[in-house]
């Protein structure tokens, strides 16, 4: 589904990601994790092409995407929906109108399925009576709820996760990490969810991937993690034994 | 040494975003709703302000020519010295600098912010163009409506300059009104708006880059806000010499002509 090849980026004299060679396969829920500025989220932005590699490959359903141009960008993105550290928002539209704002671009579509599928689009993340809302009138928590209904309206096939549950209470963390597991689950998309959080990763994920200086140092299914002897996992699972 | 690579690099960027923005306009113009609404809110925002400033310019003007031309006993062309000087020089920049501190910092603020909050982002991953969808709305919206800002602050300002004149510096009107089209003739309103249209250009184009390309969050967003009127401020009173010095060259060679 998506792999990466020997993927190289850089900012000035950092390098930031080392050489990734990654294999994401269709239907997994795969955890990206790493302590701050390891290149988590640089690798999902080289994926959707907000970035460019400064060399290595990406592929995505066999398609060599890594030098496409802006334009042809436009159907990776259809394919590849990205929810954002930030909720990301539009202050000066309404929630209907953010989450149409994709529909509107992408797809030539009658108003009334517009406004079915972003319906639609709410109910799967258990938001209702916020339509004619501004995001500056609605919670963080919702705030990324919207944000992550604007992604999945647009049926991706994959779904990407930046940081997602950064910045909300534990309370909202456990369901948007729900979502995260049903959305992938219902809509049979293929996941990655950039996250610090290796207590969620044991529980939803299929594959984590842990990164460090912008290298793989270990990954596996939650199972094989726990018996890992990689001293950053070993931080990562004392931190999320912690917290049980 | 290198502040001067530093500044030739910055100016490539600046130029080659504003090829990028006329390029977009060019092959896909953004809806002229959007650019009325921006013409619509920055006019509202900055007409009492533009107002206001034009109109003691034209004061101050006039209150500095009067205690000259009454020293030379000329003070009957009070009037045209005054207006001519603020309509060719001062009053399109003093209202550019007034506009620079409060359309093109209001625009870096609020892109930057869209920047830093990965709203652009967004935009590109929801199948838009960030240019189109948000910079050309806003670029042409601070162009058109920083220059009615700028003409309709002129126009204050000769008012200002003959109300304060005849308040304070007890000018006699008519006299003062007489001999403002013997000095301020077509080559002097022309400089005016030539003036008028540059500086709008320029506050248009460096706020927009400001605000497009921050980074660093919050104070990254500081930093565009601050970066975006110092740049117009010292752009414009460049952009003031190169005009000022066209100027002089085509009124040589219309009077030779």
């Amino acid at each position: 589904m998506i792999q990466y090849k020997k993927l190289i980026k850089s900012f000035g004299t950092r390098t930031i990601l080392k050489g990734i060679d990654l294999h994401i396969k269709a239907g997994e829920i795969v955890f990206i994790l790493g302590t701050s500025g390891t290149g988590k989220s640089v690798l999902l932005k080289n994926t959707v092409g907000l970035m460019k590699p400064d060399s290595g490959e990406i592929w995505i359903d066999d398609e060599n995407v890594t030098d496409f141009t802006e334009q042809q960008f436009l159907p990776v993105r259809k394919k590849c929906g990205m929810v954002f550290q930030h909720p990301a928002l539009f202050d000066s539209l309404s929630i209907y109108e953010n989450i149409a704002f994709g529909l509107r671009k992408h797809f030539v579509l009658p108003e009334n399925e517009i406004k079915e599928r972003v319906e639609q689009a709410l109910s799967l993340v258990n938001l209702e009576n916020v339509l004619t809302k501004r995001p500056g009138e609605i919670s963080y928590g919702m705030q990324k709820r919207v944000s992550l209904a604007r992604t999945v309206v647009l049926r991706p096939k994959v779904l990407l996760f930046d940081e997602p549950t950064t910045g909300l209470d534990p309370v909202t963390t456990n369901s948007v990490n729900s979502l995260i597991q049903n959305l992938s689950r219902k809509l049979n998309t293929t996941s990655m969810v950039v996250s610090h959080d290796m207590h969620c990763a044991l529980k939803i994920a299929d594959r984590i991937v842990v990164l460090d200086q912008g290298q793989i140092v270990d990954q596996g299914t939650p199972q094989e993690l726990l018996q890992s002897q990689v001293p950053l996992v070993r931080d990562f699972l004392s931190e999320a034994r912690d917290l049980l | 040494m290198k502040s001067g690579a530093l500044f030739l690099n910055r100016l490539g960027e600046i130029l080659l975003f504003l090829s990028e923005v006329l390029k977009t306009l060019w092959k896909r113009p953004c809806k002229l709703e959007l650019v009325l609404e921006q013409v619509w809110h920055v006019t509202i925002q900055s007409f009492p302000t533009t107002a206001m400033a034009g109109f003691f310019v034209g004061g101050i003007m006039t209150v500095q020519f009067a205690m000259l031309v009454s020293e030379f006993g000329a003070s009957a062309y009070l009037g045209g010295l005054a207006t001519s000087a603020t309509i060719r020089e001062i009053g399109p920049m003093l209202i550019a600098f007034m506009l620079s501190g409060k359309v093109g910092a209001f625009t870096s603020a609020e892109l930057g912010t869209m920047k830093v909050t990965e709203q652009i982002d967004a935009i590109r991953c929801l199948g838009a163009d960030p240019i189109q969808e948000i910079i050309l709305p806003r670029f042409l919206g601070i162009i058109i409506s920083s220059f009615f800002l700028l003409t309709g602050g002129l126009m204050l300002s000769v008012i200002g300059g003959s109300t304060l004149g005849i308040l304070f510096a007890g000018i006699n009107p008519q006299e003062y009104v007489r001999h403002i089209p013997t000095i301020l003739g077509f080559p002097s309103l022309l400089s005016g708006l030539v003036k008028c249209m540059s500086y709008a250009l320029v506050l248009a184009t460096i706020c927009t880059f400001m605000g497009y390309f921050t980074t660093g969050g919050a104070k990254g967003v500081g930093r565009s806000v601050v970066s975006t009127s110092v740049l117009t401020m010292v752009t414009i009173v460049v952009f003031d010499w190169g005009t000022s010095f066209l100027g002089q060259l085509l009124m040589a060679w219309f009077a030779v002509g």
